[in-house]
């Protein structure tokens, strides 16, 4: 049952984000086209005031995607889930588990395409221009000389996409253990699943100062910028833990209110 | 053989509100009753916790001997009172849905009954109007062979010759070894089609019996004894 929530979650979603993801396909050929143009020395004002606002109209459109996608997504799980579809996905004979991971999955894929194509048209667009494409690898080169050099493996850079990956489902499952805990109550539901949004992710971050506060206070290193520059050291075993946790977490608290305590209006 | 629904000492509170209170209740099977009572009688949510969308405070519902669960999903149609559909779905889309949830949807009899009612297999329910939706729904649930069909509400806020069909449906359509639940508070256009009734009032049950037995004993049609125990 698990393939064919899978296909309705898919085919539920599809066309819309699809449309979003296009957009930006779109408006990264025009912003680049608008670079090359502003790099040519024969470009006037005007072509450059019009130049300058589709890359102003690019940076929204992208943000636009980005938080539109997520927010559709939401709107979604809250609507097929606790909504009035909530009525016919509870009552199909499957797993509460299937329910939950296929939402998450979709969602998961759906953000990840989203990141990547943002990722991709950033890089695209720098390439477009030589003076750009200069000072992104020359911004990359800092980077990774802050970082050291000799730190960056395969095997580091395999790790540190996996610990992302469960970042990003620890995100999403976030967002679906707020709006099931937001379920809770008989009243003000939807207020309710914002505050625990709210805080969780206060909760997170003190977690995350302690966490550094600990590193810094126990760093062998004996400057600030020193410890610093250490704190991306195998980072990437830090975050993948913690997303572990935090996936463990809000799945558990997802299927429990949504197997043990459905209160559908 | 065992009732198809087994209640015993549910009780369902909001708050301080109580909603069902101590209800016992057994429904046989082959059998079409009237879950009757005012608005806010509590029919909705014994509904509700018969299907798993709602958990008891207190006691316990049993759907062919089960606890709510994947299993009596498999056995149970239900139409809640409120659109569940997807509303950018096609009708065909619908109909594969279900067949590829509930192993016992007849899709020739869906189809049969789309074609009846002249609603073409490839508009999307969004360009549908309300009563048409509603209409697909109920063919969506009358083409499962369940063993209990619970039907919230079927005929409310729909014109009478709407009733008509929707009655005619259920009755033609049922699984005739399963049981139909039908909850409404329209008694007069439902009394003719019941063999049992149950009256619920303040989330209590307070009278289960035959149609038949009503109207010989109390002489009098079962919508005129809903009025009278129901009397403000």
């Amino acid at each position: 049952m698990l393939g064919k929530l899978m296909k309705y979650e898919w085919k539920a979603t599809w066309k819309l984000l699809l449309a979003a993801n296009l957009l930006t396909v779109v408006m990264t050929f025009l912003a680049a086209w608008m670079v090359h143009i502003m790099g040519s020395s024969s470009a006037s004002n005007m072509v450059d005031f019009v130049a300058v606002m589709v890359i102003i109209t690019y940076v929204g459109s992208m943000f636009a995607v980005y938080v539109g996608t997520a927010i559709y997504l939401i709107h979604r799980f809250y609507t097929s889930t606790y909504g009035d579809q909530g009525y016919l996905l509870h009552t199909l004979p499957v797993d509460t588990h299937h329910i939950i991971i296929a939402k998450v999955l979709v969602s998961a894929i759906w953000v990840l395409i989203n990141t990547v194509l943002i990722y991709l048209s950033v890089i695209f667009l720098f390439a477009s221009s030589e003076d750009f494409l200069v000072s992104m690898m020359e911004g990359m080169m800092d980077a990774i000389t802050f970082l050291g050099a000799e730190k960056i493996s395969v095997f580091t850079v395999v790790m540190t996409v996996i610990a992302y990956l469960f970042s990003l489902f620890a995100r999403v499952l976030k967002v679906g253990a707020c709006i099931s805990l937001g379920q809770l109550s008989s009243n003000y539901k939807l207020m309710l699943s914002f505050a625990w949004y709210v805080g969780i992710y206060l909760v997170e971050r003190i977690f995350q100062g302690v966490y550094f506060g600990l590193r810094l206070a126990f760093s062998r290193k004996d400057s600030y910028v020193s410890t610093f520059s250490h704190y991306y050291d195998n980072q990437w075993e830090t975050t993948l833990l913690a997303a572990i946790i935090s996936c463990v977490v809000f799945y558990t608290l997802t299927w429990y209110v949504m197997d043990r305590k459905l209160n559908l209006d | 053989m065992a009732p198809v629904v087994q209640c015993m000492g549910l009780t369902k509170t909001y708050g301080r509100k109580i909603a069902l209170n101590q209800v016992n209740l057994n429904l046989e099977r082959g059998r079409i009753i009237g879950l009757l009572g005012p608005n806010g009688s509590g029919k909705t949510t014994l509904i509700k916790i018969m299907n798993g969308l709602l958990k008891p405070t207190a006691g316990e519902v049993l759907i062919n001997g089960q606890r709510p669960g994947i299993e009596t999903k498999l056995r149970i149609s239900y139409l809640p009172e409120r659109t569940y559909l997807q509303p950018g779905m096609k009708v065909i889309e619908l109909v594969q849905y279900f067949l590829d949830f509930y192993p016992d949807f007849r899709v020739d009899r869906a189809y049969d009954m789309l074609a009846r009612l002249q609603i073409p297999p490839q508009e999307r329910l969004k360009n549908l109007s309300k009563g048409t939706k509603e209409k697909v729904q109920l063919i969506m649930v009358m083409s499962r062979d369940a063993d209990l069909y619970i039907l919230d509400e079927p005929i409310a806020g729909v014109d009478p010759a709407a009733r008509d069909y929707i009655l005619h449906t259920i009755v033609n359509n049922y699984n005739r070894c399963g049981s139909i639940l039908l909850s409404t508070h329209l008694i007069a256009d439902v009394e003719g089609v019941l063999d049992e009734v149950v009256f619920i009032k303040y989330g209590s049950i307070v009278l289960q019996a035959g149609a038949e037995q009503i109207r010989q004993n109390e002489h009098k049609s079962v919508d005129r004894f809903f009025r009278e125990v129901f009397a403000c």
